[in-house]
């Protein structure tokens, strides 16, 4: 029987950093802080590759993105896309991006002019959250929305009946155009 | 009345005239015309002299003085061509067929024969000519009396006979040029030639001794006037050879001194001198033939003084100096004629003639090599150490002639067509690259030509993949990296880097004088402007330094990704290294931290600390546990000693991008580890350690019935054959979850062991499963493994089992992070063009690494994308592939 004997020599070992202790921000804070932390976010959600969900600034300005959702498996809302567009002020992330569905969309909590009714961009907010998760939620509301303080309230009257509501999404469901 | 007389066209004048006097004029006029046949036709006779001139008399009576002149002359000319032109041309007829075929016989015969011929030709008509010279003189003298005895007193004048005698010469050349068989020239050509050779063969006895002399003299002969020392050792014997010679020179003397009489001067100087230059090339390229080792410059020169100096000198005192002054072509005196006379041995004044000659004859002698040289560049930078001599050479014919530019044109041509070629390696080309640089800078310290050069050169090597690498790899390695090359330690760049170093000391030295006055007067005087070619676009020579590190570095364009691919390099180095003995790889830091800059090699310099810093942890955590194991618990008596373990403790951000591979390593290796890393977190709280187990190496030694084996591998090789230790037999997909690894992965690890012979493969029940066997003893193997029983092996490190990531998995990783954000801003904004995808990237890709690339490799990035049916491009706007 062969013995082997194991000398593990020189194995390279990487030392943990030392964790990292975030001091909080003060509540003012200057564009550059922001536009590196959207920079990140844009980065995270670049390389995170959620699928479903994308969002990008536009050509010269940080602070304005489009958004893409597209429905999710198994909703009413399967096989559609929506584009969005995210504001993101001064302030951010300490108040919430104004967050619009630029396309139509027929459901209870977007209004006509694609306002959205959802309650971390409003009084939930918290710094804690980002484009990614704001999308998110966007597109998980698409499948489960508020029914008892809609905005458009056709919609949440036909909610219930869902294969009336799949046809009312197809008939106004307008695709993107290139 | 006076006036009109005197005047030839005076009409006036005719009718003064009687018929008396028609008939006086009509009688003499003849007789004269039948005394100048008689006199003409005489031959030697002239004995009709006395009439002649009384009819010369007779005519000039009536002021027809010219008219006596014009029929003279007339005649003459009919005579000579009748009897002189015509019977000399003759006396050339039977080459005017024959003459190539003779020439290219090369018979020696020949040409004693034809210089007998040309002797006998020449006397013939130099007879004719003299004696018509005669007659002309009668001529004259005959004028001349006619003047004083009409003026009565006697007043000498020459011009008569000046005007008279250069007409003559001049109606001598005019109808022998006219009547001038065209294979003439090439005759006197080859005669010359044939005189010349015979002459140089002669010399060549003492030609050999001033090759001996050469070896013994180089040093002392590198200046000019030390040509004139060993000439005038071989003074007397030149003298000596030149006496046996002399009836040779003189036989050529006395024929060039005939032509020159006929009009022949230019011809017969063209004739000699294209003799003496063809000679000479003949001579350089014997000389100088395809060995770089030797400077042949200086025995050139010397051969000049031996030979075609000394028959020139020869010649034109046989011709007489005075003649020789129209003997050069070039009419301008150069500045440079003056010499001193010392350089002219066995010659006491050299004339102007002569100076001029050697300076025609140096020039082309420099032409000559250096269109020799340059055509053989690229082969003599090839031996470049060894060819220095040649390129000395080269270097001061250009200085002569000043023809740089061909040295370009011609050396670009060379490297097009034989280096920069798919099949030369990359290594052979930088080597090349760095021969030329260090040549170039011999012939041309100003960097100006090297710069043109040098530019296709880089623009080739930028085109391969590889270049970055060979380069760190001539920078880090002492031994310049190429194997094909090999002993050839000129080339090492890390010589280089050295050298850098010491320069740089050095200028810190002159820095403290530079704020003496003199200094900065020296420094001013020795300022030359740039050469004529220098493209002022590229700034001036203070910029330009020569500097091979930095031409190098010119090639990939910036320093970053240099010191980029080192610090890949460097990192493997550092991982699989037992010890922490880093000294050489300090010491190549520290120069390339010279070169490149403190900052650059920052990350360098941490991850050279890391390992200095993991020398001390690591003791320092073996010592604390050995101590602890020892005061308490026995619990470490089954486990390993700590002592085998040593680890390399890296700040990974600075370290570059590591390979994870997950890895189980065996139970008791695995507590040692752990063990460590708790004394490591006791020591160094909060810090704690993640250990990268597949990284490092290992010492491993098996022991067989019959043998033992040493080996140093990789952990994941140490981890398969441990597995062997319990079991005997493995599948592969057993063995591969056992250790944690995929099973592509462990098939091509494995075959490390398969080669040694330790374990032997064999297909299992389940086609895709293999079965691994341990061997027992060396006979199981059924094959010879050629390592005996006690040989140490390392394993390179083979392609695709490098521990950390290349400079090109990087850059395929930077352009995923692109393809990312392409596909993120296509699914927003629908469709976009180039430009606009170019500047978003630009805009938003700002993290590390940012994005850095230009419009062109964004489109050839993009048209990959189109082409993996990810994008679409219409109507020159990209957009996702639905």
């Amino acid at each position: 029987m062969a013995a082997v004997n194991g000398y593990p020599d020189n194995t390279p070992v990487v030392p943990n950093a030392a964790p990292v202790t975030q001091v909080p921000p003060a509540k003012t804070v200057d564009s550059q802080s922001v536009l590196k932390r959207l920079q990140s976010e844009l980065m995270a959600l670049m390389m995170g590759g959620d699928p479903g969900v994308s969002a990008f600034p536009e050509e010269d300005n940080i602070f304005c993105w489009k958004g893409t959702i597209t429905g999710s498996k198994d909703t009413v809302f399967e096989g559609t896309e929506y584009r969005l567009s995210l504001s993101f002020s001064n302030d951010y992330p300490f108040k919430p991006p104004k967050v619009k569905f630029e396309t139509s969309c027929f459901h209870p909590n977007v209004d006509i002019y694609g306002n959205i009714c959802l309650d971390i961009l409003q009084d939930k907010w918290s710094s804690a959250y980002d484009v990614r998760t704001i999308l998110l939620s966007i597109q998980s509301l698409l499948g489960e929305p508020n029914i008892s303080s809609p905005l458009n309230t056709h919609a949440a009257q036909l909610w219930s009946n869902q294969e009336e509501y799949r046809k009312m999404v197809e008939k106004l469901y307008k695709p993107l155009t290139a | 009345m006076e006036d009109w007389s005197s005047s030839p066209f005076n009409l006036g004048i005719l009718d003064s005239l009687t018929d008396d006097a028609i008939q006086e004029i009509v009688d003499s006029y003849n007789d004269f015309c039948a005394a100048t046949q008689v006199l003409l036709h005489g031959a030697g006779d002239l004995s009709v002299g006395s009439e002649f001139v009384a009819h010369v008399h007779g005519l000039c009576k009536h002021g027809l003085d010219s008219l006596v002149r014009d029929h003279f002359l007339r005649a003459l000319e009919g005579t000579f061509q009748k009897n002189g032109a015509f019977k000399f041309w003759r006396h050339f007829d039977a080459y005017g067929n024959g003459t190539e075929l003779e020439m290219n016989n090369c018979n020696p015969d020949s040409g004693d024969e034809v210089q007998e011929v040309l002797c006998k030709a020449l006397e013939g008509i130099s007879m004719e000519k003299q004696y018509q010279e005669k007659c002309l003189l009668m001529l004259v003298h005959a004028l001349q009396s006619f003047k004083d005895h009409v003026s009565g007193g006697s007043h000498s004048s020459d011009a008569d006979r000046v005007y008279l005698l250069s007409k003559y010469q001049m109606l001598v050349s005019s109808v022998l040029t006219a009547t001038l068989p065209r294979h003439f020239p090439d005759m006197l050509n080859w005669y010359f030639k044939e005189r010349l050779e015979e002459l140089s063969s002669i010399m060549a006895g003492d030609d050999s001794e001033i090759q001996d002399d050469d070896g013994m003299g180089l040093e002392e002969r590198s200046t000019m006037s030390s040509g004139a020392v060993q000439m005038e050792i071989d003074d007397s014997s030149i003298q000596g050879r030149f006496s046996e010679n002399n009836k040779l020179v003189k036989n050529i003397g006395k024929i060039v001194r005939d032509l020159r009489n006929l009009g022949f001067t230019s011809m017969t100087e063209d004739a000699y001198a294209s003799a003496i230059f063809l000679l000479l090339k003949a001579k350089v390229h014997d000389l100088a033939g395809d060995d770089y080792r030797s400077s042949v410059l200086e025995s050139v020169k010397g051969w000049i003084q031996a030979v075609p100096l000394q028959f020139l000198n020869a010649l034109l005192a046989y011709l007489g100096d005075s003649i020789s002054y129209d003997t050069v072509s070039s009419g301008l005196k150069s500045p440079l004629a003056a010499r001193p006379s010392s350089f002219y041995p066995g010659i006491d004044t050299p004339s102007e003639g002569l100076v001029r000659w050697q300076l025609r004859l140096e020039y082309f002698a420099y032409e000559t090599l250096q269109d020799l040289r340059i055509a053989k560049l690229f082969e003599i930078i090839v031996d470049y150490p060894d060819s220095l001599p040649a390129i000395e050479d080269l270097k001061q014919c250009l200085e002569y002639t000043g023809q740089h530019s061909k040295l370009v044109e011609s050396f670009i041509s060379a490297l097009r067509y034989r280096l920069l070629t798919a099949g030369a390696s990359t290594n052979d080309i930088l080597h090349q690259y760095v021969s030329t640089i260090k040549a170039l800078r011999t012939i041309d310290p100003a960097g100006v030509f090297l710069e043109a050069v040098g530019e296709p050169i880089r623009d080739y090597l930028r085109g391969r993949k590889d270049t970055i690498k060979c380069i760190v790899t001539m920078l880090t390695d002492g031994t310049g990296g190429n194997s094909n090359i090999s002993g050839n330690t000129g080339d090492s760049l890390l010589e280089e880097l050295n050298r850098d170093e010491q320069s740089q000391e050095n200028t810190g030295l002159d820095d403290d004088f530079h704020t003496d006055d003199k200094q900065a007067w020296i420094n001013a005087a020795r300022w030359e402007p740039d050469p004529v070619e220098a493209d002022p676009l590229k700034g001036s020579r203070n910029r330009r330094k020569v500097d091979i590190l930095g031409m190098i570095v010119g090639i990939v364009g910036s320093k970053d990704q240099l010191v980029n691919e080192y610090r890949v390099m460097l990192a493997e180095k550092l991982l699989n290294k037992s010890g922490y003995d880093i000294d050489t790889e300090l010491r190549t830091l520290e120069l390339l931290k010279i070169h490149f800059g403190e900052s650059s090699m920052q990350k360098c310099e941490i991850m050279l600390n890391d390992l200095i810093g993991s020398k001390r942890t690591n003791s320092n955590i073996k010592a604390t546990i050995n101590q602890l194991s020892r005061t308490g618990s026995e619990t470490e008596g089954t486990g390993l000693p700590m002592d085998i373990l040593d680890a390399t403790i890296i700040s990974s951000n600075f370290w570059p991008q590591i390979q994870d591979e997950s890895l189980n390593i065996p139970p008791p290796v695995d507590q040692l580890l752990s063990d460590y890393s708790k004394r490591f977190n006791e020591i160094k709280t909060p810090r704690k350690l993640m250990w990268k187990k597949n990284l490092g190496a290992v010492k491993l030694e098996l022991q067989f019935e019959d043998r033992k084996m040493q080996f140093t591998v990789p952990p994941v090789q140490a981890a398969i054959i441990m597995k062997f230790q319990d079991q005997a037999s493995w599948t592969s997909k057993n063995l591969a979850a056992a250790i944690g690894i995929p099973i592509d992965v462990l098939n091509r690890r494995i075959n490390f062991w398969i080669s040694k012979g330790v374990i032997a493969e064999t297909l299992g029940a389940d086609s895709n499963s293999h079965v691994f066997t341990l061997m027992e003893g060396v006979g199981d193997t059924g094959k010879s493994v050629g390592n005996s029983g006690n040989s140490e092996d390392l394993v390179g490190d083979e392609e695709g089992e490098r521990s950390v990531a290349s400079v090109e998995d990087q850059l395929r990783k930077e352009m995923t992070v692109y393809e990312k954000f392409i596909m993120g801003m296509l699914t927003n904004f629908g469709s976009m063009a180039l430009d606009r995808i170019h500047n978003t990237l630009k805009m938003f890709c700002v993290a590390d690494p940012s994005y850095d690339k230009s419009l062109q490799q964004l489109q050839s990035f993009l048209s990959g994308l189109v082409s993996e049916e990810m994008l679409e491009l219409r109507d020159g706007m990209y957009s996702l592939k639905k």
